[in-house]
């Protein structure tokens, strides 16, 4: 379990301190896979390296399995950092080595035996599906496979956590997705708890449990992610998850409300239903469904005809159990 | 032919060949014991470097800038008490290895400065966040991780350290130098001032080169320029993962 404890991280700037973490507090559930997101600036990074400590809050406590990193000495803190890996978005290998070799690192830095080391870096290569790359060097892989030795890298140590710092933001959509593919299945086979930061929904929506979003150094939402992305409350979650949609009631004359169904009534014909049974005419603006998490999630941006007929419509969608609320641009 | 040339013959030239390669080579290898440490120290104590001690960086920044601004010529002189000190005698080819050094150790300390900041930060960063300590990162990813750069370095310092050496006859040492300026200058024997340019031309090309082959064929960053052809189709498909 990762505690963060009112970290807050401030940078000296030119001209003034910059604040790039501002009391964030955050828990992480053992064998979960919990996502930050945020736009670029938001302090994700930033927030990331405070778990391992590459970046030294200025104030607040880091506890990793009840033992409080923040407080250690730095010869202790090493030792930990041997049990929370971690990938980069640059994919940070040692050129001049190979991938064999490469994954081989963390282990002569603990102090593993070369026969040993060199074992286990065969194991973990084929375990990313590389084992027939082991002699090759990262200028002669594509950036997916690069990414593959890094986790077999970052995972060479039998980490109890392993930290994703936007680690698919530099591979293109299907490698993205074999990548996202490889940490579940770490997650579910090895029990690794996986800190996944990026900027990207689809990550979010593919593989995490969980979900903060992150906006200018302060936690603004935080949940599930069925909760957070079908009903984000936030502004930035909003502009996050539902980007047209928040554009579309800008666009909206009159008032406008959103419905949002789940995955036990998305497959009913709400619209149809309220006309043809209540009489009331609603004007989409905007329809969108979405697979999250196993469940079908659906967002609606609707206009009345006449606006009296508003008790109608929401009686109608809390029959229903679809959630409806006016939304307010 | 000129009566110095037929004087020196084959063997003079040899021997001059001999003195200037020798004398480059130990005063290079010195300069590196000291000025690999600093070039290292340096980098390491950079305020954006492993660990900043910014004290310690300007000082050592300031001894080495102070040392690369003197002339070399004028450093011979001043270094004429320390020489006697050091190597027990103040002429000679012992003394002016012992110049050359504490003249290229600055340089080389620069040069490997140069060359350790150039590795990617974010592959230090990795190693950092593996557990790794200062010692660690520094001979397990600084040193190897800039090796191509770091022997490029050596080829440039080699051949400055070669162009000084050329100054070893002002404390009676030998050398190619030696014999065009001590002895074929006045008596003005070009044909041995133009063969000893030449060969000095020759020398440092064959440094040169040898130099760069060495630090390609360690750079596994460019390997698949090398290997061509089974590379291309590896990039052109690379998800088969």
């Amino acid at each position: 379990m990762i505690e963060l404890k009112h970290i807050t991280k401030e940078f000296s700037a030119k001209g003034g301190a910059f604040l790039a973490l501002d009391d964030v507090s955050l828990t992480v559930r053992d064998g979960e896979i919990f996502g930050i997101i945020g736009l670029s600036g938001a302090g994700k990074s930033t927030l990331v390296r405070c778990v391992n400590l590459l970046e030294r809050p200025t104030r607040g406590q880091v506890f990793l399995d009840g033992e409080e990193l923040t407080a250690m000495r730095e010869k202790r803190l090493r030792e930990v950092r041997r049990n929370i890996g971690m990938i980069f978005q640059n994919f940070n290998l040692l050129e001049q080595r190979t991938a064999e070799a490469n994954v081989r690192f963390p282990l002569e830095i603990a102090g593993v035996k070369r026969e040993a080391a060199r074992r286990r870096a065969e194991e973990l290569l084929s375990l990313v599906g590389l084992g027939d790359k082991a002699k090759s060097y990262p200028s002669q892989l594509s950036g997916g496979q690069k990414q593959r030795v890094a986790i077999a890298r970052a995972l060479a140590t039998q980490p109890k956590v392993l930290l994703c710092d936007e680690a698919t933001s530099a591979l293109d959509p299907s490698t993205t997705f074999s990548i996202l593919d490889l940490l579940q299945k770490i997650n579910r086979d090895m029990g690794v708890t996986i800190v996944v930061i990026t900027h990207e929904m689809r990550v979010v929506e593919r593989i995490c449990d969980r979900v903060a979003v992150l906006d200018r150094g302060r936690i603004a939402e935080e949940g599930t992610v069925a909760e957070v992305f079908s009903l984000p409350r936030s502004e930035i979650a909003k502009k996050l998850v539902l980007p047209d949609l928040t554009r579309a009631a800008r666009r909206a004359d009159g008032r406008v409300w959103r419905l949002v169904f789940n995955g036990q009534n998305s497959d009913m014909p709400l619209i149809f239903s309220l006309a043809s049974e209540k009489g009331v005419a609603v004007n989409i603006l905007y329809a969108d469904t979405r697979e999250i998490g196993g469940g079908t999630f659906g967002h609606m941006l609707v206009g009345l005809a006449r606006e009296e007929n508003e008790p109608i419509l929401t009686a109608f969608c809390r029959e229903r159990g679809v959630e409806c609320r006016e939304e307010i641009v | 032919m000129s009566r110095l040339f037929a004087q020196l013959g084959f063997g003079g030239f040899a021997l001059g060949v001999w003195e200037t390669v020798y004398m480059t080579a130990v005063s290079t290898a010195v300069a590196y014991l000291a000025g690999l440490p600093l070039g290292i120290l340096l980098c390491v104590t950079d305020r954006d470097g492993l660990k900043p001690i910014p004290w310690l960086n300007k000082i050592v920044g300031f001894a080495v800038n102070i040392f690369r601004s003197i002339p070399f010529i004028i450093l011979i002189v001043a270094l004429i008490p320390a020489a006697r000190a050091v190597v027990g005698t103040s002429i000679g080819n012992g003394a002016m290895i012992f110049m050359l050094s504490v003249a290229a150790a600055p340089y080389v300390a620069r040069m490997v400065e140069s060359s350790l900041k150039e590795v990617d930060k974010g592959v230090v960063e990795a190693a950092r966040s593996m557990g790794a300590g200062t010692f660690t990162i520094i001979r397990k990813t600084l040193l190897p991780e800039a090796k191509p750069s770091l022997i490029v370095g050596a080829v440039i310092s080699t051949v400055t350290v070669l162009g000084y050496s050329a100054m070893a006859g002002t404390i009676a040492g030998g050398g190619l130098g030696a014999i065009a300026v001590t002895q074929a200058r006045p008596s003005g024997a070009e044909d041995v001032i133009w063969l000893c340019v030449a060969l000095t031309v020759v020398i440092v090309q064959i440094l040169q080169e040898l130099g760069m082959y060495l630090a390609k064929r360690t750079d596994r960053r460019i390997q698949r320029r090398r290997r061509g052809k089974t590379q291309k189709t590896a990039e052109e498909n690379p998800h088969q993962s």
